[in-house]
């Protein structure tokens, strides 16, 4: 709790000064001063190279880590660590958003001065083919929100096929944009940070190798880009944090490497040799190794960044299909589960917290704790036992359980194993089934192949309890063919309507208020068995200044990090 | 000697095809859907799925696939990507489903990574290996040739990863005397590459070093034995002169056979060492390839390793002909 | 597979032993004497003999010490930093006598005994396919016609030229976990590892055939197969048994090593290979748990080397073992 306030009012600071940049040379070293921060190398170590840094092909969670170094979007999160970092903010637009006719049309105008890393100005008919551009379907793997919300959008093609483009989005001047939807969104502001809302000059479009040399509008521009490599970006002279409030660009230079293995990385973030001193990365968490040393190391403790990303893992089965169709059979299920030897299976408590509810523990999801079928931190056999016998089951079921046969993941062997040793004790006998990491998410949200029960996971696409409980609990969302994550196949009309009014409200606060209750609603129906929800810690350079951690995205932020 | 290698050669391709076929069949042939990764579980209707499956091809049969597969390898083909369509140059291996690169560029640029182990841990292998061999095959049932024949069953008997597990717990945790391997190439800083490579190189050599010395004794043992090294002797030659002129030839044929082997084996050799230390070579993008269904890389890794072994039995064959002239291969 | 494998293969395959005539055979009693004279060959026998009366009464050796190798104990490890054991050398007690896993707790001694049930089966499994298929290939090269020989000695050639851990790691992955692993490890095994064998018998068979007494069998009418099974199979009997006992420790290496990439047996079945891979990141904050199942691999494969070596100087008067002194 304590940590968390501390990140509160650096990230107080942080915000506040960004926009006065140039004061005083204030230079003391050692404390972070977004004035002085400028200059040096920032060296990021990962495994995992982006994959495809065209803004069309990159996922949510607020453009990501280097994209956003790259790519600005209508809107972006908050650049502050804990509950704050939730929040929206407006980047290219002067607002968040500007909602009407019941949340049903949203206004955006852009800044003045924006311009691309080329000195073309920004255009909203450059926000606008950025985003048909990603309907493409040679540019696959964007977010799929716009396709369901936008009017008359689900059959389009995407910009090579039907430059027409979609009418839904209109753009009346040079800097107005607006959207026109088929229901009320109030998350619409959350959806507008994600990559595909980021400009692309149609001139410069060269399909699917734009990602190689995509063009900038964020504070940095690339030099060098070899995939699965190196990454090299440098200033973007056309970016200033006059025209950006949210990015404040200490670094000179950028350099990401990937391809690297994760014990490498933290054995040489946390060795800090030469340029590993000014070096972060955004994709590897602790290892257990570096874990077990932190007690003895008060210094490596203090590199390393903590967080939560909100991300739930729990147990998925069919609600409709024996024995699962029997709440009890459920509860018993609940009751029986050993948290603390999941979270263990899952990296320790460093990496893991038992969940009870399915919301993580976030204020701007709208957590509100309950535990209706309580397991203590260990099971508890005995009641589940007795449930079972009510149900009708006095000897005990036998079950197929599910999982990716990728080592150390949260739906991996380590957690299904615990999760059969802890129902062995219930009379509860488990056979394993491992399905290879490739096939695996494919195979559970296929309602053809879906097993008994599944490990399932289940992350925020924005920090809003909106995408996180409306795949998963709304009827209306089972889909037959495929790419249905209603695993408990869950249709209440109750439920649906509850859904369909609390998407109207535009006041994040509230919303989140409604999602908690609905939540907790929906925990009394046994629909899942919640296993427990990811913790990020992750390390720093001995050199690396202003590494907050958002709650939005669980990593430090690559735009506000410094080495001076 | 023409007319043979012809035939090897014909041979050679004839097995390689026959792979192809095999790998083919099973890799796309099998369960899982590398359109679904590509698009997204979260991300992909239905529709746009089928896009995807069209624009990587698997839309077609098998044997549709398997003909367009080896006609880019012959002729190369072209891909279209987006508004645009590239060309890809035979021998095309055609373009991986993640990353949309060349097959064949990918695993250009993991070689050199795979070649830097192997080459530096064959030197290694080669002077620990073959001296190791001569010195216990003359000191023969001396102490130096029970050494050396602790050492053979103890680097035969420890697989890689464990070798390479206590090297790195000795030099890396306990004395410290070195980083955690971390690859560099070798053309941006020398001294890092062989730093970083230097625990690789000792745990993939002591196995094979192993496999020499062994062999270098025995055939060091047998040529010792016979009729002219006997004369040699009898006529009074210097005994370096005998063993350097005479025996270290005879036993030259049998290791350089098994060298060309090796070093056509470099891919599945190099693989385990690879993962432990987490070097960025070959045998990881295959692990990688795997985990994705990225099939053609798959296919492509698969067919380069069999290509390099075939090559590399080929070339032993000549070896052994042209060292030892009792051999004629017609 | 992988560096060691080639050891077996591409020894016979590359350098010619193949085309030497048959040893003179010799008695089991004659052959057991020469073993057991054999200091090397007698410790491999002894700890080799060791490790499968282990393997066989794991279930015995657990119960001894009152654990099983699957049952959690979260309370013995330290969540909080990462889950290592409790205790010092990883949670060593009279009730754990190996310690503990580390993030699970289970026992590592129960683990380990099961363990080396998997190796072990694993390995004679494959041994037998690959001996199988090497012996009824080779007959059949050897005894059928030139057409037969060729198609043969080209299919034996893709095997041995086929990039077989890159294969079985790909194959691994992919086949369905519904197929019972074991079982897939040694057919996969068995289907790469076939060749030496093969090409061993086909070269017997083929200096066996000019002999007399296959001549006279063939003379008084003996069908094909009586004369291959009857006069012919009893003299490869001794090559491809020394063959053989060098293919047991190959085989644990491979199944190792496939385990270590990840692609072998499936949790919560144990297997050494699979512990190591799990131990690579556990070398700092937990050595002994790197060790126990290293120094165990290490020291079951050696003994079989050793007891292989032995076999085959006792089978054959000509080989030198590499592990006898020389006299």
């Amino acid at each position: 709790m304590k940590r968390k306030l501390v990140l509160l009012s650096v990230a107080a600071v942080a915000g506040s000064l960004s926009v006065a940049c140039g004061g005083g040379g204030a230079t003391a070293s050692g404390a972070f001063d977004p004035a002085t921060c400028q200059g040096g190398t920032l060296t990021v170590l990962n495994q995992r190279d982006q994959t495809h840094l065209d803004p069309a092909r990159l996922y949510t969670s607020g453009g990501g880590n280097i994209p956003s170094l790259l790519f600005r979007t209508l809107t972006t999160r908050t650049r502050a660590g804990g509950q704050e970092g939730t929040k929206v903010a407006p980047d290219l637009a002067t607002n968040t958003g500007e909602p009407s006719d019941d949340a049903k049309t949203w206004t955006y105008h852009l800044r003045d001065g924006l311009k691309f890393d080329d000195g073309s100005p920004i255009t909203a008919q450059d926000v606008k083919y950025g985003i048909e551009r990603s309907f493409s379907p040679e540019l696959p793997g964007g977010a799929p929100y716009l396709r369901d919300w936008l009017v008359g959008a689900a059959d389009y093609k995407g910009v090579y096929a039907q430059p027409e483009g979609i009418a839904a989005i209109e753009t009346p001047d040079e800097r107005t944009i607006v959207f026109r939807l088929r229901k009320p969104q109030g998350d619409f502001p959350y959806l507008a940070t994600a990559t595909q809302f980021s400009p692309v000059p149609k001139a410069k479009d060269t399909g699917t190798n734009y990602e190689n040399k995509p063009v900038s509008s964020g504070p940095y521009r690339i030099e060098k880009y070899e995939k699965n490599k190196d990454l090299l970006l440098v200033r973007n002279e056309h970016w200033s944090r006059s025209v950006d409030p949210n990015r404040l660009g200490c670094p000179d230079r950028i350099e990401i490497h990937s391809g690297l293995n994760a014990a490498v990385i933290n054995q040489r973030i946390a060795g800090g040799a030469g340029a590993d001193a000014n070096a972060v990365t955004t994709d590897t968490q602790l290892g257990p190794d570096e874990l077990a040393r932190l007690d003895g190391d008060p210094e490596l403790a203090k590199r390393v960044a903590k967080g939560n990303f909100p991300y739930t893992w729990y147990l998925s089965f069919n609600t409709t299909k024996a024995p699962f169709d029997n709440p009890k059979v459920r509860q018993a299920f609940t009751h029986a589960v050993n948290r603390q030897a999941v979270v263990n299976a899952a990296g320790g408590s460093s990496l893991a917290y038992p969940a009870t509810t399915f919301l993580p523990e976030q204020e701007s999801m709208g957590f509100r704790k309950y535990d209706f079928y309580p397991a203590g931190a260990t099971g508890d056999p005995e009641k589940a036992k007795q449930l079972l016998a009510e149900a009708g089951f006095p000897n005990g079921v036998e079950v197929t359980l599910a999982h990716s046969t990728h080592s150390g993941e949260g739906d991996g062997p380590e957690v299904a194993a615990a999760l059969q040793d802890a129902y062995k004790r219930a009379g509860i006998t488990v056979r394993l089934q491992g399905i290879d990491s490739a096939s695996y998410s494919t195979t559970i949200a296929n309602p053809a192949t879906q097993p008994q029960i599944a490990i399932s996971g289940w992350g925020a696409d924005w920090p809003s309890g909106g995408p996180f409980l409306t795949p998963v609990f709304d009827g209306r969302q089972i889909l037959a063919s495929g790419g249905n994550f209603n695993l408990a196949h869950h249709d209440d009309p109750a439920i649906n309507a509850e859904i369909d009014e609390i998407t109207r409200i535009t006041d994040p606060k509230q919303a989140a208020k409604r999602w908690g209750e609905l939540d907790e609603k929906l925990g009394q129906k046994a629909l899942v068995v919640t296993l427990f929800h990811g913790k990020d810690a992750a390390l720093t350079g001995k050199n690396v200044k202003n590494a907050f951690v958002s709650d939005w995205t669980g990593k430090y932020d690559l735009t506000a990090l410094s080495v001076k | 000697m023409l007319p043979y290698l012809t035939r090897r050669v014909v041979g050679a391709a004839l097995v390689l095809l026959a792979l192809s076929v095999v790998v083919f069949a099973i890799f796309y042939l099998l369960p899982g859907d590398p359109a679904q990764l590509v698009c997204g579980i979260k991300t992909c209707s239905a529709d746009r799925l089928a896009l995807v499956r069209q624009k990587l091809g698997l839309d077609q049969p098998v044997a549709v696939q398997y003909w367009q597969f080896l006609t880019g390898l012959v002729v190369g083909r072209d891909v279209s990507a987006g508004p645009n369509v590239f060309h890809c140059p035979a021998p095309c291996l055609g373009f991986s489903f993640q990353t949309d690169e060349p097959v064949l560029a990918l695993i250009a640029d993991r070689l050199p990574v795979s070649l830097s182990l192997t080459a530096g841990a064959m030197v290694l292998w080669l002077s620990i290996g073959v001296g190791g061999g001569v010195l216990s095959a003359l000191r023969r049932g001396r102490f130096i040739d029970r050494a050396t024949t602790v050492f053979v069953l103890g680097g035969m008997s420890i697989p890689v990863f464990i070798s390479g597990l206590l090297l790195l717990m000795v030099f890396c945790v306990w004395l410290q005397w070195l980083p955690f391997p971390s690859y560099v190439s070798l053309a941006s800083d020398p001294a890092g590459w062989a730093r970083s490579l230097v625990l690789p190189w000792f745990a993939l050599a002591l196995v094979e070093a192993a496999k020499y010395a062994r062999l270098t004794r025995t055939s060091m043992l047998e040529t010792l034995s016979e009729d002219h090294i006997r004369t040699a002797r009898a006529y009074g030659l210097r005994e370096r002169r005998v063993i350097g002129r005479h025996a270290l030839r005879g036993a030259l044929t049998p290791l350089a056979t098994m060298l060309a082997v090796d070093v056509g084996g470099v891919l599945t050799s190099a693989s385990l060492t690879e993962t432990l230390f987490g070097l960025p070579g070959l045998g990881q993008l295959l692990v990688q390839s795997v985990n994705t269904l990225d099939l053609p890389v798959v296919v492509g890794l698969v067919l380069l390793a069999g290509f390099a072994i075939v090559v590399g039995n080929v070339v032993a064959d000549l070896v052994y002909a042209v060292l030892d002239r009792r051999v004629s291969l017609t | 597979m992988g560096a060691q494998v080639g050891t077996a293969q591409v020894g016979t395959a590359g350098v010619g032993t193949t085309e030497a005539g048959p040893p003179p055979v010799r008695s089991a009693r004659a052959v057991w004497r020469r073993v057991v004279a054999d200091r090397p060959a007698v410790f491999g026998m002894v700890f080799a003999g060791l490790a499968v009366l282990v393997a066989l009464a794991a279930p015995l050796l657990t119960m001894l010490e009152g654990q099983d190798p699957v049952t959690f104990h979260p309370e013995l490890v330290d969540s909080a930093r990462g889950g290592v054991p409790l205790g010092s050398f990883g949670g060593v007690s009279a009730d754990h006598w190996l310690g503990v896993e580390p993030q699970t707790g289970r026992d590592l001694f129960a683990r380990t005994v099961y363990g080396a049930r998997i190796s072990l089966l694993v390995a004679v499994g494959a041994a037998v396919v690959q001996v199988g298929l090497g012996v009824l290939l080779g007959l059949a090269a050897g005894l059928g016609g030139r057409w037969l020989d060729n198609a043969l000695g080209r299919l034996t050639d893709l095997v041995i030229a086929f990039p077989s851990l890159i294969f079985s790691v790909a194959l691994l992955a992919i086949v369905p976990d519904s197929f019972p692993r074991p079982l897939l490890l040694m057919l996969i095994m068995g289907m790469f590892g076939w060749g030496g064998t093969a090409r061993i018998v086909r070269g017997q068979v083929l200096s066996l055939r000019s002999r007399d007494h296959v001549a006279a069998a063939r003379l008084a009418g003996a069908t094909p197969t009586r004369v291959a099974f009857r006069e012919i199979l009893p003299g490869v009997v001794a090559p491809v048994l020394s063959y053989a006992a060098i293919l047991l420790p190959s085989n644990m290496i491979s199944e190792a090593g496939l385990s270590f990439l990840g692609v072998g047996v499936r949790p919560p079945t144990p297997s050494w290979g699979q512990m190591l891979s799990k131990a690579t990141t556990w070398f700092r904050g937990d050595p002994l748990y790197v060790l126990v199942p290293a120094t165990l691999l290490f020291l079951t494969v050696l003994s079989f080397s050793l007891l292989a070596d032995g076999l085959r100087t006792a089978l054959d008067p000509r080989a030198t073992g590499v592990a006898r002194r020389a006299e």
